[in-house]
């Protein structure tokens, strides 16, 4: 019924991802940008125009407001990218981290279940990757196949272990369960250390294989990624140029559109409901019927699934890694996003590791851009925050400088995470995702408040 | 006969159009024709299971035609009285229609109605089958006297829970009473046809009990022709919607009123037999605010009682807004009672300054205000049954949602009078429909009526239908009105509550009761002064404002009586009297009030089915209050 947003005639219309066509709109315009951003758009993806003409005296040099703020200065940075590799590199990062974020999400979130172990899966994920994708004949084993199979490979092989880990969730609870997924990063990266020829060397790692859509060994692939050769395009087109930065962008975005559609519509059934039913609690969800020990080795299966494929999407996107990249830092890391971004929810999720992974690199242009400042209120703040040399006094140390008293832009980040984290947890246990409710009701009961 | 024709004719014009070929129109029929033309169209919502799931009119007949068979099966004859005990629900409707459908007679009965009323009621129907919801409604019946009821040969239930141990052999549950029809059906195809084709205009299709304020009830008796007449007002006058379209497919209309009063009856199901609507069923009357925001009806009946209540949730709601939506609220609340001002004295429509405020305001926030009280779509909205404040009725023209007063009674099919838009007069009842006689009489001032829709007689009661009506054939409403500008019909108060003074003054309390009841604190009142020498009141406080406004000001309360002993309640009271007497002449000014110690129910008598004062019950139960003020 037209103009009835509550009015629901079946349990499919009351699930519905998208009630309305406004949402609809929004979510296909959303997508849209998100395809067009990385290309040369005319008019937004240009620097904010001058305020007035150049040519004018005095005025001519001033910048719109816009203009004055570092980081958009040069064009929109969530709109546009090209010409700024800058963007895209930590873009397709969020994307690849927000698989992995959502797969946490379905454990830690929907279903309860602590876990600090998502390193670890992940790179069950990338050694499987790494195995069955990798050049054949060289130091380390190799099988060469195609992306088509050990993309889902990395998955299922992931999904495999997570099962086998998950008789402990029955047993144990709450901490325990974290102590014990804990347990696993460190038997992953001993165990990377005793297997070079899956995990390469302690320390340089081994190359990981290509984007490059094959359909068997071939030559020359049916879509290629990683070929630095961006006239031939995709499919031999020749319209624009696509450069590998931004294949590889479009690939983990389609990625990501993917896994989130697959999160939605598994956290909006019965195993979904089953797994809620778990976190609210276990022994109430068993008294319903729901079995738990099924259900919460489905969630560690699930889970692992999307946190394999983004293991294999990360060490290909990184190219060449160790498995100790594999640590427990990143496993804090997707805690650290689910807690900013609001647990249990799939867009508090995405927009938790958007923050999560842009935050480091827009304190750094921040940090470059204070650095850059001379005179003025601007160059004072940076006079203040940074320690620019010897002698000079100021919280932050720019690159340029050996490490003193002062914290490095890294440490900054991890000061912040915490303070971050602590904040979210006292102030908003939903997240960003419950600010954004909380401002979405302010205005659903408008003009009332309740 | 002539007039009857000419409304037969256009009935058969606008709503069915292949005339039935033989046997009179009846609802049952109209019915039908709408599974035969339009078997897709959804007939009913009902929100079960946390959905709305939907009944096509295919599906609807379905249920009618077994139902019908079920009641031959059940041995109902021609004349049969076959009684519902329900709440509001699809079932409800489909077994009026079934029973009009073999030309038995529906009787209704209210929800809340106690056993010793179930059992007057079914002992004066006589009914011979009783349809029960579950089993809250049927254990009054096994309170009843058995020796009283003997004429019920079968009880259908609608809900099976609960009735493993009932052992008594006159149950029936619904789905084998279903299946008893299909089985009917198999052996006897088209008998439900051949008693409709045999229906006359005379049938009486069912019986209306009145609410019983002075004596007990009556079962006023409804014919098809009274029927029919009724659906033909509905959809003939069109010039009474706002926008001029008839009910139509498009419409929603919510179903929560009991559908044994006459109102419901009409603006719900007959309506959906006129134009087509959908029958929405809210899940209970406790639930109506939320359905209502889910539904967004576009057709809406409610009675004062229903709009009081809306009107003091926005005040409610909106004065416990935080600050900034409370500037905003007040702003707008200020230009609604400007434009509600302006559109009163311009009979209902807007003026240039209102308009431009109304365009101003709407999307700030008359849109997201009738949205939350699931009026956004209202194309139009009636207040009847009883009198209603001129202040509410205002209040929601200034908010954009135009509330219409009309006026009918059980007896004359509630077809009277009706404010039309553009030509609307707060404070009356509205124009006589055209073609329909309404007079008033000189000498008693008295409304009376003529026209199809007068009803056939109270059931079993010749005198009383002798004393209803005049020696040339016009039906006594027993209101007492008035004409205002020789157009509108102002209702001055019911005949026998009139109150005439020691000082011999004649005051109608009900407009001094209404000015009283507008006041979101005050639920009901009474007023008080026959034969005495001044006026008084017994004042019922509405507990859920009174408690909210106590617990802002730090009055600790425990129960209701607790809180009608407050002396700030009282003062809170007194400001609300004063302000009523200062609308009133001196002569109408209550002098003295007392606060009613304990919450009206109909259970205990107080009130009737309807929520009706019982004045009688009322002076017998609380006389002590009353001497105490004299």
């Amino acid at each position: 019924m037209r103009g009835r947003p509550k009015l629901f005639t079946s349990y499919a219309a009351d699930a519905a991802i998208f009630p309305t066509t406004l949402q609809k709109g929004l979510v296909a315009l959303g997508i849209l940008i998100l395809f067009l951003m990385p290309f040369d758009i005319p008019g937004i993806s240009g620097p904010v125009p001058r305020a007035f003409p150049e040519s004018w005296p005095i005025v001519g040099d001033r910048f719109t407001i816009l203009g004055q703020i570092p980081i958009i200065k040069d064009g929109l940075p969530f709109i546009r990218f090209l010409g700024d590799g800058n963007w895209i590199r930590p873009m397709t990062e969020v994307f690849i981290f927000g698989i992995a974020a959502l797969g946490l999400n379905l454990l830690a979130g929907v279903a309860g279940q602590v876990s600090l172990g998502h390193a670890f899966f992940m790179g069950a994920g990338a050694c499987t990757a790494a195995v069955m994708g990798g050049e054949p004949g060289g130091r380390f084993w190799g099988w060469g196949l195609p992306i088509w199979i050990w993309l889902p490979a990395a998955g299922i092989v992931a999904a495999l272990v997570g099962i086998i880990v998950s008789p402990t969730a029955v047993k144990l609870r709450g901490l325990y369960l974290g102590i014990v997924t804990l347990g696993l990063v460190f038997i992953g990266i001993h165990l990377s250390r005793v297997f070079p020829q899956i995990a390469g060397d302690t320390e340089s790692g081994r190359r990981y294989p290509e984007f490059d859509v094959k359909l068997w060994k071939e030559e020359s692939p049916l879509i290629n990624v990683s070929s630095e050769d961006s006239v031939t395009g995709w499919f031999g087109l020749n319209v624009f140029e696509v450069k590998t930065e931004q294949k590889v962008y479009l690939f983990c975005l389609i990625a990501v559109i993917l896994m989130t559609w697959l999160a939605k519509n598994i956290s909006r059934t019965r195993t979904g409901r089953a797994l809620q039913a778990i976190r609210d609690r276990d022994i109430a969800a068993e008294v319903m019927g729901v079995n738990e020990a099924k259900y919460k080795r489905t969630a560690f299966a699930l889970s692992s699934f999307y946190a394999g494929i983004a293991g294999a999407l990360y060490a290909m996107f990184l190219g060449k890694a160790a498995g100790a990249e594999f640590s427990l830092f990143l496993s804090v890391e997707f805690i650290a996003i689910l807690l900013i971004g609001g647990a249990g929810t799939i867009s508090g999720t995405l927009l938790g590791t958007f923050f999560v992974v842009i935050l480091p690199e827009a304190v750094k242009k921040v940090t470059e851009w204070l650095e850059d400042q001379e005179g003025g209120i601007t160059g004072a703040i940076g006079d203040v925050l940074l320690t620019e040399g010897p002698g000079d006094f100021g919280p932050v140390s720019t690159a340029s400088v050996s490490p003193g008293w002062a914290l490095g832009v890294f440490d900054w980040n991890v000061v912040i995470y915490g303070a971050l984290i602590v904040v979210f947890l006292i102030f908003e246990p939903l997240g960003l995702f419950g600010i954004w409710m909380k401002i979405r009701n302010y205005w659903k009961g408008w003009p009332f408040t309740y | 006969m002539q007039e009857g024709d000419y409304w037969m004719a256009v009935v058969e014009d606008r709503v069915s159009p292949a005339p039935t070929a033989s046997g009179a129109t009846t609802v049952a029929s109209l019915a039908r024709d709408w599974a035969r033309r339009d078997p897709g169209h959804i007939a009913f919502r009902e929100k079960d299971y946390g959905i709305w799931q939907e009944y096509t009119w295919g599906d609807a007949w379905e249920l009618i035609e077994l139902s019908a068979h079920a009641l031959l099966e059940l041995g109902v004859e021609v004349g049969d009285r076959v009684t519902i005990h329900a709440e509001d629900r699809p079932e409800w409707v489909i077994v009026d229609l079934a029973t009009v459908a073999i030309r038995a007679t529906t009787v209704g009965m209210y929800p809340t109605n106690p056993a010793a009323e179930v059992e007057y009621t079914l002992n004066d129907s006589g009914a011979v089958v009783h349809v029960v919801e579950d089993q809250e409604q049927v254990d009054k019946v096994f309170d009843c006297d058995p020796e009283l009821i003997t004429s019920i040969r079968n009880l259908v239930y609608l809900e099976p829970r609960g009735f493993s141990d009932y052992t008594d052999e006159r149950l029936i549950f619904w789905e084998n009473f279903l299946e008893m029809g299909r089985k009917h059906r198999e052996q006897n195809p088209g008998a439900v046809d051949d008693r409709m084709a045999a229906a006359t205009d005379d049938d009486i299709m069912t019986f209306v009990y009145t609410s019983g304020t002075t004596g007990p009830p009556k079962g006023a008796m409804l014919s098809n022709r009274n029927s029919m007449f009724a659906i033909s007002k509905i959809i003939n006058e069109s010039k009474a919607m706002p926008d001029g379209k008839a009910p139509n497919k498009n419409d929603q209309i919510l179903t929560y009123l009991p559908l044994c009063h006459v109102a419901e009856r009409i603006f719900s199901t007959w309506t959906m037999l006129a134009g087509g609507p959908t029958l929405n069923f809210a899940e209970s009357i406790e639930t109506v605010a939320m359905n209502l925001r889910e539904i967004q009806p576009t057709l809406f009946f409610a009675v004062p009682r229903i709009w009081e209540r809306l009107h003091a949730g926005v005040l409610i709601r909106g004065s416990d807004a935080t600050f900034f939506k409370k500037a905003w609220l007040n702003m707008a609340m200020g230009a609604a009672d400007r434009i509600g001002k302006a559109k009163v004295a311009n009979g209902g429509s807007h003026t240039t300054s209102s308009r431009i405020q109304h365009a101003i305001f709407y999307p700030l926030v008359f849109r997201a205000l009738q949205e939350r009280v699931g009026l956004r779509h209202c194309r139009r909205a009636a207040s009847g049954a009883a009198p209603i404040a001129p202040e509410v009725l205002q209040f929601f023209m200034g908010i954009g949602i135009e509330v219409f007063e009309l006026y009918g009674m059980t007896e004359n099919s509630a077809v009277a009078t009706v404010n039309y838009p553009g030509r609307v007069k707060l404070g009356t009842v509205g124009e006589p429909y055209d073609d329909i006689g309404l007079r008033i009489h000189e000498e008693t001032g008295e409304i009376q009526t003529k026209h199809e829709g007068n009803f056939a007689g109270y059931w079993q009661k010749p005198e009383k239908t002798a004393e209803t009506f005049t020696e040339d054939g016009w039906l006594k409403t027993g209101d007492v009105g008035e004409w205002v500008d020789g157009t509108h019909v102002k209702i001055v108060d019911r005949m026998k509550d009139i109150i005439i003074t020691s000082g011999g003054k004649n005051i109608s309390p009900s407009e001094i009761e209404n000015t009283l009841k507008a006041s979101p604190f005050i639920k009901e009142a009474m007023v008080i002064g026959d034969g005495r020498k001044y006026l008084t009141a017994l004042i019922a406080i509405e507990l859920d404002v009174v408690g909210d406004w106590a617990l802002r000001r730090n009055i600790p309360y425990t129960t209701y009586r607790d809180l009608t002993e407050k002396e700030e309640v009282i003062e809170l009271v007194q400001k609300t009297v004063d302000d009523t007497n200062s609308k009133f002449a001196r002569v109408e000014g209550l002098k003295k009030f007392r606060l009613i110690p304990k919450e009206l129910d109909h259970e205990d008598g107080e009130l009737t089915a309807t929520q009706k004062l019982k004045r009688s019950a009322m002076m017998e139960l609380f006389g002590d209050l009353v001497e105490s003020m004299y």
